[in-house]
Protein backbone atom coordinates (compact mmCIF):
# COMPACT_ATOMS: atom_id res chain seq x y z
CA UNK A 1 0.00 0.00 0.00
CA UNK A 2 0.86 3.52 -0.32
CA UNK A 3 1.43 6.21 2.37
CA UNK A 4 2.61 10.02 2.30
CA UNK A 5 5.35 10.30 5.13
CA UNK A 6 6.37 13.54 6.27
CA UNK A 7 8.94 14.95 8.56
CA UNK A 8 9.21 18.42 10.11
CA UNK A 9 12.05 20.90 11.26
CA UNK A 10 15.33 18.97 12.23
CA UNK A 11 13.37 15.43 11.51
CA UNK A 12 13.93 16.19 7.59
CA UNK A 13 17.34 14.89 8.25
CA UNK A 14 15.89 11.08 8.53
CA UNK A 15 14.40 10.92 5.29
CA UNK A 16 16.84 9.12 2.67
CA UNK A 17 18.91 12.17 0.62
CA UNK A 18 16.99 11.31 -2.49
CA UNK A 19 13.48 12.65 -1.35
CA UNK A 20 12.22 15.71 -2.55
CA UNK A 21 11.64 17.94 0.01
CA UNK A 22 10.25 16.84 3.57
CA UNK A 23 7.95 14.31 2.02
CA UNK A 24 8.23 10.85 0.70
CA UNK A 25 6.20 8.60 -1.15
CA UNK A 26 5.88 5.22 0.06
CA UNK A 27 5.19 1.10 -0.27
CA UNK A 28 4.67 0.13 2.89
CA UNK A 29 3.74 -3.64 3.65
CA UNK A 30 -0.35 -3.97 4.90
CA UNK A 31 -0.40 -3.67 8.51
CA UNK A 32 2.57 -1.13 8.82
CA UNK A 33 2.11 0.58 12.42
CA UNK A 34 2.86 3.96 13.51
CA UNK A 35 5.66 2.80 15.86
CA UNK A 36 6.67 0.31 12.81
CA UNK A 37 7.61 3.64 10.65
CA UNK A 38 9.09 5.67 13.55
CA UNK A 39 11.32 2.47 14.56
CA UNK A 40 12.70 1.90 10.88
CA UNK A 41 13.81 5.75 9.81
CA UNK A 42 15.31 5.33 13.25
CA UNK A 43 13.59 8.46 14.56
CA UNK A 44 14.61 8.98 18.39
CA UNK A 45 11.78 8.32 20.32
CA UNK A 46 12.16 11.66 22.47
CA UNK A 47 11.85 13.39 18.93
CA UNK A 48 8.66 11.97 17.55
CA UNK A 49 6.88 14.17 19.52
CA UNK A 50 3.66 14.92 17.71
CA UNK A 51 2.76 12.41 15.25
CA UNK A 52 -0.03 12.55 13.17
CA UNK A 53 -1.98 10.33 10.86
CA UNK A 54 -3.60 12.50 8.40
CA UNK A 55 -3.80 15.53 10.53
CA UNK A 56 -5.02 13.59 13.59
CA UNK A 57 -2.71 13.74 16.84
CA UNK A 58 -1.76 9.92 18.05
CA UNK A 59 -0.72 10.12 21.50
CA UNK A 60 2.56 7.54 22.34
CA UNK A 61 0.18 5.03 23.85
CA UNK A 62 -1.23 4.31 20.70
CA UNK A 63 1.30 3.99 18.35
CA UNK A 64 2.05 0.51 18.48
CA UNK A 65 -1.49 -0.67 17.76
CA UNK A 66 -2.58 2.29 15.35
CA UNK A 67 -1.43 0.22 11.61
CA UNK A 68 -1.30 2.60 8.42
CA UNK A 69 -4.07 1.87 5.33
CA UNK A 70 -3.49 2.70 2.08
CA UNK A 71 -3.27 6.37 0.80
CA UNK A 72 -2.34 7.50 4.68
CA UNK A 73 -0.31 10.52 5.25
CA UNK A 74 1.93 10.30 8.48
CA UNK A 75 3.50 13.71 9.72
CA UNK A 76 5.81 13.72 12.49
CA UNK A 77 7.43 16.88 14.85
CA UNK A 78 10.16 17.25 17.11
CA UNK A 79 9.67 19.82 19.68
CA UNK A 80 10.99 23.24 18.19
CA UNK A 81 12.07 26.18 19.81
CA UNK A 82 13.64 28.51 17.32
CA UNK A 83 12.85 32.05 17.24
CA UNK B 1 -8.03 59.56 22.84
CA UNK B 2 -7.21 62.27 21.27
CA UNK B 3 -7.98 63.60 16.98
CA UNK B 4 -4.23 62.23 15.58
CA UNK B 5 -4.91 59.01 17.35
CA UNK B 6 -8.58 58.41 16.63
CA UNK B 7 -7.22 58.77 13.51
CA UNK B 8 -3.93 56.72 13.57
CA UNK B 9 -6.19 54.09 14.84
CA UNK B 10 -9.58 54.21 12.79
CA UNK B 11 -9.48 51.20 10.72
CA UNK B 12 -8.86 49.07 14.13
CA UNK B 13 -11.86 51.89 16.06
CA UNK B 14 -14.10 50.85 12.97
CA UNK B 15 -14.02 47.06 13.60
CA UNK B 16 -17.00 46.42 15.74
CA UNK B 17 -15.10 43.50 17.34
CA UNK B 18 -12.74 46.27 18.32
CA UNK B 19 -14.38 50.00 18.40
CA UNK B 20 -12.94 52.71 20.59
CA UNK B 21 -13.50 50.40 23.64
CA UNK B 22 -11.03 47.69 22.09
CA UNK B 23 -8.91 50.50 20.98
CA UNK B 24 -8.64 52.10 24.51
CA UNK B 25 -7.85 48.75 26.20
CA UNK B 26 -4.84 48.21 23.89
CA UNK B 27 -4.04 51.87 24.75
CA UNK B 28 -3.42 51.01 28.39
CA UNK B 29 -2.13 47.60 27.71
CA UNK B 30 1.23 46.20 28.85
CA UNK B 31 2.92 43.42 26.89
CA UNK B 32 5.89 41.63 27.38
CA UNK B 33 7.85 40.48 24.28
CA UNK B 34 10.47 37.80 25.58
CA UNK B 35 13.02 37.83 22.26
CA UNK B 36 13.54 40.55 19.50
CA UNK B 37 14.57 38.15 17.07
CA UNK B 38 12.37 36.33 13.80
CA UNK B 39 9.70 35.99 15.72
CA UNK B 40 9.88 39.29 18.28
CA UNK B 41 10.25 41.40 15.54
CA UNK B 42 7.28 41.31 13.37
CA UNK B 43 4.86 40.36 16.40
CA UNK B 44 6.04 43.64 18.42
CA UNK B 45 5.86 45.84 14.70
CA UNK B 46 2.29 45.15 14.63
CA UNK B 47 1.60 45.53 18.70
CA UNK B 48 3.14 49.20 18.11
CA UNK B 49 1.71 50.24 14.89
CA UNK B 50 -1.70 49.11 16.59
CA UNK B 51 -0.88 50.76 19.44
CA UNK B 52 -0.39 48.77 22.08
CA UNK B 53 0.34 51.37 25.33
CA UNK B 54 3.84 49.68 26.32
CA UNK B 55 5.85 46.82 24.89
CA UNK B 56 8.44 45.74 26.87
CA UNK B 57 11.30 44.26 24.71
CA UNK B 58 13.84 41.52 26.30
CA UNK B 59 16.85 40.28 24.20
CA UNK B 60 20.32 40.03 25.79
CA UNK B 61 21.46 39.48 21.84
CA UNK B 62 23.51 42.24 19.45
CA UNK B 63 22.53 42.51 15.97
CA UNK B 64 24.38 40.68 13.41
CA UNK B 65 24.80 40.71 9.84
CA UNK B 66 23.13 37.25 9.43
CA UNK B 67 20.21 38.67 11.54
CA UNK B 68 19.08 40.90 9.21
CA UNK B 69 17.39 38.16 6.32
CA UNK B 70 14.71 37.66 8.69
CA UNK B 71 15.03 40.04 11.78
CA UNK B 72 13.08 43.05 10.03
CA UNK B 73 13.21 45.14 12.99
CA UNK B 74 17.18 45.87 12.70
CA UNK B 75 19.27 47.26 9.73
CA UNK B 76 22.36 47.36 8.21
CA UNK B 77 22.61 51.04 10.58
CA UNK B 78 22.17 48.58 13.60
CA UNK B 79 24.45 45.93 13.23
CA UNK B 80 26.87 45.16 16.38
CA UNK B 81 24.48 47.31 18.59
CA UNK B 82 21.74 45.47 20.87
CA UNK B 83 18.67 44.13 19.64
CA UNK B 84 16.63 45.99 22.26
CA UNK B 85 18.12 49.40 21.03
CA UNK B 86 17.50 48.67 17.80
CA UNK B 87 14.41 47.13 17.91
CA UNK B 88 13.34 50.52 20.13
CA UNK B 89 14.13 53.22 17.62
CA UNK B 90 12.48 50.82 15.05
CA UNK B 91 8.95 50.87 17.02
CA UNK B 92 9.64 54.12 17.57
CA UNK B 93 9.86 55.41 14.10
CA UNK B 94 6.59 53.37 13.47
CA UNK B 95 4.48 54.78 16.21
CA UNK B 96 6.19 57.35 18.46
CA UNK B 97 3.26 57.14 20.69
CA UNK B 98 3.67 53.72 22.44
CA UNK B 99 6.20 53.61 25.28
CA UNK B 100 8.97 50.84 24.72
CA UNK B 101 10.70 49.35 27.66
CA UNK B 102 13.87 47.69 27.00
CA UNK B 103 15.95 44.81 28.96
CA UNK B 104 18.66 44.07 27.27
CA UNK B 105 19.57 40.94 29.04
CA UNK B 106 18.34 36.98 29.77
CA UNK B 107 15.22 37.75 31.48
CA UNK B 108 15.05 35.12 34.43
CA UNK B 109 14.45 34.47 37.49
CA UNK B 110 13.32 37.53 39.94
CA UNK B 111 13.30 40.07 36.91
CA UNK B 112 11.14 37.43 34.88
CA UNK B 113 9.07 36.99 37.49
CA UNK B 114 8.64 40.89 37.83
CA UNK B 115 7.91 41.74 34.47
CA UNK B 116 5.85 38.98 34.01
CA UNK B 117 3.65 39.60 37.06
CA UNK B 118 3.09 43.64 35.64
CA UNK B 119 2.28 42.57 31.89
CA UNK B 120 -1.28 41.94 30.42
CA UNK B 121 -0.39 39.31 28.04
CA UNK B 122 3.35 37.95 27.19
CA UNK B 123 4.59 36.86 24.61
CA UNK B 124 7.29 34.02 23.83
CA UNK B 125 9.54 34.69 20.71
CA UNK B 126 12.57 33.29 22.01
CA UNK B 127 15.14 30.54 20.92
CA UNK B 128 15.64 28.25 23.30
CA UNK B 129 13.94 25.72 25.96
CA UNK B 130 15.25 26.53 29.04
CA UNK B 131 13.76 30.30 28.59
CA UNK B 132 10.77 29.00 27.25
CA UNK B 133 9.90 26.61 30.33
CA UNK B 134 10.86 30.02 32.59
CA UNK B 135 8.39 31.93 30.82
CA UNK B 136 5.62 29.29 31.46
CA UNK B 137 6.11 29.08 34.78
CA UNK B 138 6.05 32.76 35.21
CA UNK B 139 3.02 32.75 33.62
CA UNK B 140 1.39 30.06 35.13
CA UNK B 141 2.21 31.10 38.40
CA UNK B 142 0.88 34.96 37.58
CA UNK B 143 -2.07 33.39 35.75
CA UNK B 144 -1.17 35.10 32.77
CA UNK B 145 -1.75 34.23 28.99
CA UNK B 146 0.94 33.63 27.01
CA UNK B 147 1.48 33.63 23.48
CA UNK B 148 4.17 31.24 22.24
CA UNK B 149 5.37 30.59 18.70
CA UNK B 150 8.08 28.77 17.24
CA UNK B 151 9.82 28.44 14.10
CA UNK B 152 12.85 26.71 12.40
CA UNK B 153 13.72 25.60 8.51
CA UNK B 154 10.24 25.72 6.96
CA UNK B 155 8.23 24.54 10.05
CA UNK B 156 6.34 26.84 13.04
CA UNK B 157 4.18 26.30 15.62
CA UNK B 158 2.46 29.00 17.53
CA UNK B 159 -0.48 28.96 19.98
CA UNK B 160 -1.80 30.58 23.14
CA UNK B 161 -2.02 29.40 27.06
CA UNK B 162 -4.27 31.63 28.40
CA UNK B 163 -3.78 30.54 32.14
CA UNK B 164 -5.49 32.80 33.37
CA UNK B 165 -7.86 30.38 33.07
CA UNK B 166 -7.89 27.04 35.64
CA UNK B 167 -8.56 24.34 33.01
CA UNK B 168 -5.60 25.72 30.20
CA UNK B 169 -2.97 23.70 29.40
CA UNK B 170 0.46 25.24 29.96
CA UNK B 171 3.54 25.04 27.72
CA UNK B 172 4.90 22.12 29.96
CA UNK B 173 1.69 19.80 29.34
CA UNK B 174 2.81 20.24 25.62
CA UNK B 175 6.30 19.69 25.81
CA UNK B 176 7.35 18.29 29.22
CA UNK B 177 10.57 19.83 30.33
CA UNK B 178 13.51 17.76 30.41
CA UNK B 179 12.51 15.96 26.88
CA UNK B 180 13.61 18.44 24.85
CA UNK B 181 15.85 16.28 23.24
CA UNK B 182 17.34 18.81 20.61
CA UNK B 183 18.12 22.58 20.58
CA UNK B 184 18.28 23.55 16.87
CA UNK B 185 19.17 26.71 16.42
CA UNK B 186 18.54 28.84 13.64
CA UNK B 187 22.53 29.06 13.06
CA UNK B 188 22.51 25.42 12.28
CA UNK B 189 19.50 24.71 10.57
CA UNK B 190 18.16 27.78 9.20
CA UNK B 191 14.95 29.48 8.72
CA UNK B 192 13.00 30.42 5.85
CA UNK B 193 12.38 34.66 6.32
CA UNK B 194 8.63 34.64 5.91
CA UNK B 195 8.11 31.61 7.88
CA UNK B 196 9.41 33.83 11.00
CA UNK B 197 7.22 37.01 9.56
CA UNK B 198 3.92 34.99 9.95
CA UNK B 199 4.24 32.87 13.27
CA UNK B 200 5.01 36.34 14.67
CA UNK B 201 2.34 37.94 13.08
CA UNK B 202 0.05 35.40 14.20
CA UNK B 203 1.13 35.65 17.85
CA UNK B 204 0.83 39.82 17.53
CA UNK B 205 -2.77 38.47 16.46
CA UNK B 206 -3.67 36.42 19.39
CA UNK B 207 -1.94 39.36 21.55
CA UNK B 208 -4.51 41.75 20.63
CA UNK B 209 -7.33 39.78 20.47
CA UNK B 210 -6.41 38.42 24.28
CA UNK B 211 -6.15 42.45 24.82
CA UNK B 212 -9.05 43.64 23.58
CA UNK B 213 -11.09 40.12 24.14
CA UNK B 214 -12.42 39.74 20.76
CA UNK B 215 -13.03 36.26 18.83
CA UNK B 216 -11.60 32.74 19.66
CA UNK B 217 -7.89 32.62 20.93
CA UNK B 218 -6.09 29.79 20.35
CA UNK B 219 -6.41 28.31 23.81
CA UNK B 220 -6.42 24.87 24.13
CA UNK B 221 -5.19 24.40 20.17
CA UNK B 222 -1.54 24.06 18.33
CA UNK B 223 -0.89 25.39 15.12
CA UNK B 224 1.34 23.49 12.92
CA UNK B 225 2.64 25.20 9.93
CA UNK B 226 4.41 23.08 6.92
CA UNK B 227 6.06 26.28 4.93
CA UNK B 228 6.70 23.86 2.57
CA UNK B 229 3.69 22.72 1.94
CA UNK B 230 2.11 25.82 2.68
CA UNK B 231 -0.44 23.84 5.17
CA UNK B 232 -1.46 24.32 8.14
CA UNK B 233 -2.98 21.81 11.05
CA UNK B 234 -4.74 22.46 13.80
CA UNK B 235 -4.34 19.98 16.99
CA UNK B 236 -6.43 20.18 20.10
CA UNK B 237 -4.50 20.61 23.67
CA UNK B 238 -5.62 19.06 26.73
CA UNK B 239 -4.55 20.06 30.15
CA UNK B 240 -1.80 17.52 31.63
CA UNK B 241 -3.56 17.04 35.42
CA UNK B 242 -0.41 15.73 36.39
CA UNK B 243 1.65 19.20 35.12
CA UNK B 244 4.42 19.58 37.39
CA UNK B 245 3.59 23.38 36.21
CA UNK B 246 0.08 24.23 35.88
CA UNK B 247 -1.18 20.35 38.26
CA UNK B 248 0.65 22.05 41.64
CA UNK B 249 -0.52 25.83 41.14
Amino acid sequence: MQITFKLFASLSDYLPPDRKGNVLSLQVAEGTTVQQMIRDYRIPEMSAHLVLVNGVYIPPSARADRALTDGDELAIWPPIAGG
Amino acid sequence: MNDEQLLRYSRHILLPEIGVEGQEALLASRVLVVGAGGLGSPACMYLAAAGVGTIVLCDDDDVDLTNLQRQILHSEATVGRPKVESGRESLLRLNPLVNVETVHARLEGDALDAQVRIADVVLDCCDNFATRHAINRACAHHRKPLVSGAAIRFDGQVSVFDLRRADSPCYHCLFPEGKDVEEVRCAVMGVFAPLTGIIGATQAAEALKLIVGCGVSLDGRLLLLDGLGMEWRSISLGRDPDCAVCGAD
